[in-house]
């Protein structure tokens, strides 16, 4: 993977573009995009965008790798799929977003504060462990994403709201510790490797 | 005309005529004044029954001329056709009582109006006959196709199929055109996905084997002359071997040449051997024939780009001002020869509007994506050598920055230039936008006003009309395909098949004497009374459509199966020599003058207004269905083209005392909407002369005005008149007047 | 309609616009036998509702003098109004064809005086106007129609008002009790000059044309500039008169989308670019227009149009699919929302008006066609032998403009030429 790191892309040339293709999810569509702009005008979250998607598959075919890979731009869709409902070519816009933020994840490329992504690796994280999502573990790691003392005054002001959810039996304090996770924990791993190993073969056989 | 006139006059009481104007004084009127033979009134006219009643006096009273006093001569067309007689309008509808308004004091002014209306249809019905047709006309089922690519022989085939014989000539050793050097074409059916096959092979064993159809390779037209019906054209081959033969019409289909690209430095063509032109690649593919393209030096390509729009779109002297059309799906095409060939080969697309319009365009744009060529919107500044490869330099719009790409082989997409022949406006050099190509004449015309077809625009031998792409400046020779204007092969067939209609067409009229569009089926043409000629050769100069040129003696040799029946010859003629059976010097000039002129101290000055037929006199209708006023002092005559307009009509109607004439013709000029081209123009330029006749006869200049007037021109053209009217009260009545 | 004479040398027309027209008359004024069909009361179809043409800036309606005056001259054309083809059968150089005219409930005897226009009382939106002003239910289609003959909506018949319009008629030119009425032909070949309609803009919802006054379409738009138009030639915006001096024109507007038409429309860049002069035409220096556009295809010889538009600094162009209108409650400005791709800048730009650029597309379903033809995955007729002697003219065989349109309809009179040709064995 360190290679592709370093991959040195020429300007316009393909090469970052079928680096997208082969390795990011939905890739194949990045070529399809005729630059009309719907998709960075449709999502309400195009402010904080700094390359609205668009502009990101232009940057793709202009070979800007680095640029692209670490940005903060597609750690910013929150899948409402309004680029995908009113694209005019048919690009699954949303899934190539987050395509293009696991990929740079892998190659860790992305931005390590992006904070979209550091929810989403503990999520992850959280995830795997039991094949459930403990939700009070996610909720306390969040608390304290940012450090102590920040964690205690988030902790602090939900307070009530963790209350109210034990007494309405939302929330078992008793979670925090183990907490219940899926029937065949070992068949999850399998599974979950398995789709590793088929991601790493796909780049590794993309970078020979 | 030797036979007797027996004028009918009818006189229509139907919408609201009966009640707004006495009929009865209009039939003494036609009876007394205009001299009507059979004059009648009728409740309805144009009921079965009133139409009975002029058909009767046709077939028993011998009515030969028939005055219908009722609507505009564009309402109930049907009803009043009557075969073998001439008919005319009085305008009592649209012209008279919808104009007017319905009040006590205006009933004198709006019956004065009627009655001078009735006068003049009558009159006219005098001094007009029956156009009997061209007796000299000619049956030449024959065509030529001047040129041998997809347009030539499109029209070749076309026409063989509706039955016509045609010969084609091609300056060149074999058929097949600009579309012979590419390896494949556009796709012009669904699904619009992959470059097929060019189709010049089947279309040059179509008429090889279709026996209707003879070829003439390596020969060039050294003569054309005559007229639709009879062109007699020598065809010299490359040897110098000259035959003649007789055709009924021609398609000049002459195709283009690729924009010389050597006069583009910065994009480096010339210097590097790895740019081409979209031709030469096609031809590199033509010849490769699916083996894998190499560069010049023999490498395998591994990147191309195309730059698009390359010297044309732009307004850089010696640059195409226009777009080609065909470039952009061309580009998606060759990039498609790599990406089929090798999907890793890099191409990419760089434009500033990707063009590929219609149902078909769209889908081969998304194939061409769908395969991996990418696109790129920017704006390319210089092709450099660099290290063994290209680097092309560009701005990047999306992008916004400036930028450059690494490629072994660019491609240019430098557009279009006719093969038009010879300028024969010979348009300025120096101005910009506006060029010729400087070959040999292709037709080589004998007509007086040049030997090749007049090119409108940016050397395109196109017509100026939407509604009419097809109109020429030279009856019966069309040009289609890329000669008329820039396009790709699919537009190039379906523009050739239309060609091969027209030329068809040409030829059936012709053969009946009947004019082509926009007088189409007029059997009327120019008579000419040589006895009066003074060879001035105005009408040789301004005629628009080149249809009369000059014998040795200088005087004029009409075409008549080249006129379209404007008569321009005839406003222009200063000794009033030139005429037609139905419009005439005297079809007009008597009309005028039958018209009541009161006494000065009446207050009725007199108006004259000449309107085109085609837009000004509808415009005037139509502002009558819409209850527009307009002075009750106008006449209205409608002309064929106010080029037809002869000023001794203008004099006339000053003599006789009229107050002001009005002109109205069609737009002149650059965007011109004169359906006779010049017609409008010219008798602008004419009128400007007209100064020196008021100053003669000591009357102000604001007595005659030229307007130009739109259809739509609803409430302006009324206006015009409207203005003439305040003038003559404001500088007071002709002297003129007896 | 017993004396309309056909055999298979005659050529059926159907469709009355421009198109169809010119194929009609092409093939008479080469001396054969025509058929000219035509849905609605009138010839002259859409072009009859457009204010000017690009790119000479003329008036439609002089092309359309000319046309009517050579089917007034031309005794080989057979005009039928209000007539639908309901069924065809048969082959190449022998078509049985079942013809349907619908009752105009006025006779020939019409002088188009306009008095049973002025008795009716009931109004319909005017057709002619895409509903954006009123008509009579006794009327004329439009101040050019041809035939020109009133017509009386159908829906008036059997009330008071069709009473009324016969009362008012001083030359018998009513009946009430027309029928509709069938015809069967005999015909050689077919010509489907069949036309376009604008796509639907309801359909694309984020535009918001259902919802607000202010957005109309390019067609609509063409109405406001006639002088017998809805707002009598002046260039107000529906919500409340107010003159329209800052106007945007969005492009593809239902064209180049898979959610709408996948295809593009052609017209429309040129259509945009033209009305952007009307803007000028209307206010000179206040007049404001933008064109939110993906590619302005201003193609071939008349790109130099676009470049004297571009010239313009009152004409600005923004790269951008727009994404969403919204309106400005206070002032009823449409506000426009998207990204300029150019250089990535969004905006929210408020207009006086909003013009869509719509679509075309074609006018019959390609499953509403009564014998089979061939259709691309657009809908557009294709040329196929398997279409035998039924060939498209004009926008039933592509999105085009009116001068390829044209172009269009003379080849397809040829072709038609060339199979009743045959079949009169004139061919060698």
């Amino acid at each position: 993977m360190s290679n592709m790191n370093q991959a040195m892309v020429e300007k316009y040339r393909n090469d970052f573009l079928k680096e997208v293709k082969a390795n990011v999810e939905e890739g194949d569509w990045v070529q399809m995009c005729m630059q009309c702009g719907v998709c960075s005008g449709s999502c309400p979250f195009g402010p904080y965008w700094d390359h609205p998607p668009q502009e990101l598959f232009m940057m793709i075919r202009a070979g800007k790798r680095e640029e692209v890979l670490s940005s903060n731009s597609m750690w910013m869709c929150t899948s409402c799929y309004n680029c995908i409902a009113r694209c005019p070519r048919e690009l699954p816009i949303t899934h190539i977003m987050h395509g293009l933020a696991h990929y740079a994840d892998r190659l860790g490329l992305a931005p390590k504060e992006q904070p979209t992504r550091k929810f989403a690796n503990r999520f992850w994280d959280n995830l795997v462990k039991k094949g459930r999502v403990n939700e009070l573990k996610l909720g306390v790691s969040l608390y304290f994403m940012n450090g102590f003392i920040e964690g205690i005054k988030t902790a602090m002001a939900a307070a009530p709201l963790g209350m109210g959810m034990m007494k309405a039996k939302r929330l078992s304090p008793m979670e925090y510790f183990g907490g219940h996770g899926v029937k065949d924990s070992k068949g999850l791993d399998a599974i979950l490797k398995k789709a590793r190993q088929i991601e790493d073969e796909k780049i590794a056989k993309y970078n020979s | 005309m030797a036979e007797d006139i027996k004028i009918g006059a009818y006189i229509c009481q139907g919408c609201g005529i009966g009640e707004r104007v006495d009929t009865a004084q209009l039939a003494q009127v036609a009876q007394r004044d205009a001299k009507a033979n059979i004059v009648k009134e009728h409740p309805f006219l144009c009921n079965a029954e009133g139409v009975k009643m002029i058909q009767d006096d046709i077939d028993n009273e011998g009515v030969n001329r028939v005055a219908i006093c009722a609507c505009s001569r564009r309402a109930k067309t049907d009803a009043f056709s009557f075969d073998n007689v001439a008919i005319t309008r009085a305008n009592l509808r649209e012209g008279v009582i919808w104009i007017r308004p319905d009040t006590d004091e205006a009933r004198e002014t709006t019956q004065e109006m009627a009655e001078d209306y009735v006068r003049m249809a009558v009159t006219e019905t005098k001094y007009m006959s029956l156009p009997t047709g061209d007796e000299e006309t000619k049956y030449t089922p024959n065509l030529l196709v001047v040129g041998g690519g997809v347009s030539g022989m499109t029209a070749a085939i076309e026409a063989a199929k509706a039955g016509y014989s045609v010969a084609i000539i091609e300056k060149t050793g074999a058929l097949g055109g600009a579309a012979a050097n590419s390896w494949k074409r556009i796709p012009q059916r669904g699904p619009y996905a992959d470059p097929e096959d060019t189709g010049v092979d089947a279309l040059i064993s179509e008429i090889e084997a279709n026996d209707k159809i003879t070829v003439h390779l390596n020969s060039t037209i050294t003569k054309t002359s005559g007229a639709p019906g009879r062109f007699s054209v020598d065809i010299t081959t490359e040897s110098g071997s000259t035959v003649t033969e007789n055709f009924g019409a021609i398609v000049q289909a002459s195709g283009y040449k690729e924009y010389d690209a050597s006069q583009l430095p910065e994009f480096g063509y010339g210097k590097s051997a790895n740019v081409v032109t979209q031709a030469e690649l096609d031809a590199m593919a033509k010849e490769a024939n699916g083996a894998p393209l190499k560069t010049k030096d023999g490498k395998d390509v591994t990147s191309v780009a195309f730059i698009q729009c390359v010297g044309q779109r732009s307004d850089k002297e010696g640059h195409l001002p226009y777009c080609s059309g065909h470039c952009c799906s061309t580009s998606i095409k060759q990039a498609m020869y790599f990406k089929d060939a090798n999907p890793d080969i890099d191409t990419n697309v760089i434009y500033t509007d990707l063009r590929t319009p219609g149902a078909g365009g769209e889908d081969f744009y998304r194939s061409g994506q769908r395969k991996g060529i990418t696109f790129t919107k920017g704006e390319v500044s210089e092709v450099v050598e660099s290290g063994g490869s290209l680097e092309v330099k560009f701005r990047d719009l999306i992008l916004a920055e400036d930028t450059s790409e690494k490629v072994d082989l660019v491609v240019l997409a430098t557009g279009q230039v006719a093969n038009a022949g010879v300028n024969i406006e010979e348009v300025d050099q120096d101005e910009p936008g506006q060029f010729t190509v400087n070959v040999d004449s292709i037709l080589n015309m004998d007509y007086r006003q040049g030997k090749d077809l007049p090119q409108l625009k940016y050397g395109f031998s196109d017509s100026h009309f939407i509604c009419f792409p097809y109109e020429t400046r030279r009856t019966g020779i069309y040009a289609t395909g890329p000669v008329r204007r820039p396009m790709d092969m699919q537009q190039a067939i379906e523009d050739a098949t239309g060609a091969a209609m027209k030329a068809i067409q040409a030829i059936e009229n012709a053969a009946k004497g009947r004019a082509a569009h926009p007088r189409s089926g007029d059997l009327s043409f120019p008579h000419f009374r040589r006895e009066g000629c003074t060879q001035c050769k105005r009408c040789t100069v301004e005629c628009p459509f080149g249809a009369i040129d000059e014998d040795e003696q200088r005087f004029p040799v009409f075409n008549e199966e080249r006129c379209r029946r404007c008569g321009t010859c005839m406003g222009a003629c200063p000794v009033r020599v030139i005429s037609f059976e139905n419009y005439s010097v005297d079809s007009v000039g008597q009309q005028l003058k039958i018209v009541d002129i009161p006494d000065e101290f009446d207050e009725k000055p007199r108006i004259l207004a000449l309107a085109c037929e085609n837009d000004a006199y509808p415009a005037l209708d139509m502002a009558a269905m819409n209850k527009v006023e307009y002075s009750a002092f106008v006449r209205v005559i409608p002309v064929r083209c106010l080029g037809s307009v002869n000023l001794i009509w203008i004099t006339d109607a000053l003599n006789s005392g009229y107050d002001g004439v009005v002109l109205m013709g069609c737009q002149k000029g650059e965007n011109y909407q004169c359906h006779f081209v010049k017609g409008s123009e010219i008798a602008h330029i004419r009128m400007s002369k007209v100064d020196d006749t008021l100053q003669s006869l000591s009357l102000e200049p604001e007595r005659v005005s030229v307007h130009e007037v739109a259809i739509t021109d609803i409430e302006r053209a009324p206006g015009i008149i409207n203005e003439m009217a305040e003038t003559i009260e404001k500088i007071g009545m002709s002297p003129f007047k007896f | 309609m017993a004396d309309i004479i056909a055999t298979n040398e005659t050529i059926l027309v159907v469709g009355g616009g421009i198109s169809g027209m010119t194929a009609a008359l092409e093939a008479a004024e080469c001396g054969k036998q025509v058929i000219l069909i035509e849905k609605g009361p009138s010839v002259g179809g859409r072009v009859s509702q457009l204010y000017k043409y690009f790119p000479k800036l003329c008036h439609p309606t002089c092309g359309q003098e000319i046309n009517q005056r050579r089917i007034k001259a031309n005794k080989n054309v057979r005009l039928l109004t209000m007539t639908e083809v309901a069924e065809v059968s048969g082959e190449a150089g022998n078509y049985s064809v079942t013809l349907k005219t619908a009752p105009r409930y006025v006779t020939e005897n019409c002088t188009a005086c306009g008095d049973c226009g002025e008795a009716v009382e009931a109004e319909f939106d005017s057709e002619h106007n895409y509903g954006l002003g009123k008509r009579k239910g006794a009327y004329l289609p439009h101040q050019m129609a041809y035939p020109q003959r009133y017509v009386l909506d159908p829906s008036i018949i059997g009330t008071p008002d069709a009473t009324k319009a016969k009362e008012a008629c001083k030359y018998d030119a009513i009946d009430l009790d027309m029928q509709e009425e069938t015809t069967s032909i005999t015909v050689g070949a077919i010509i489907w000059a069949t036309g376009w309609r604008p796509y639907d803009a309801n359909k694309i919802q984020p535009y918001g044309y259902d919802r607000f006054a202010n957005v109309i379409t390019s067609v609509e738009f063409e109405r406001l500039m006639d002088p017998h138009g809805p707002t009598g030639g002046k260039l107000l915006r529906p919500s409340d008169g107010k003159e329209a001096k800052d106007i945007a024109f969005i492009q593809c507007a239902g064209s180049r989308d898979r959610n709408y038409l996948k295809h593009c429309s052609r017209i429309c860049c040129m259509a945009s670019l033209k009305q952007t002069t009307y803007v000028r035409e209307k206010y000179a220096d206040d007049g404001k227009a933008t064109i939110y556009y993906i590619d302005i295809r201003a193609i071939d010889r008349i790109d130099d149009f676009y470049q004297n538009v571009k010239a313009d600094e009152n004409v600005s162009f923004i790269k951008s699919k727009v994404a969403k209108i919204e309106e400005d409650k206070a002032s009823g400005n449409p506000v426009l929302h998207g990204v300029n791709t150019e250089g990535y800048e969004r905006y929210a730009n408020p207009h006086d008006l909003v013009v869509l650029a719509v679509g075309m597309e074609p006018s019959v379903a390609s499953e509403d066609f009564p014998i089979k033809v061939t259709v691309n995955d657009n809908g557009f007729i294709e040329q196929d032998e398997a279409n035998g002697a039924i060939f498209a003219a004009g926008c039933a065989s592509d999105a085009l403009d009116v001068n390829r349109a044209v172009q269009s309809a003379t080849a397809s009179a040829l072709r038609a030429i060339q199979v009743v040709n045959k079949v009169a064995g004139m061919e060698g």
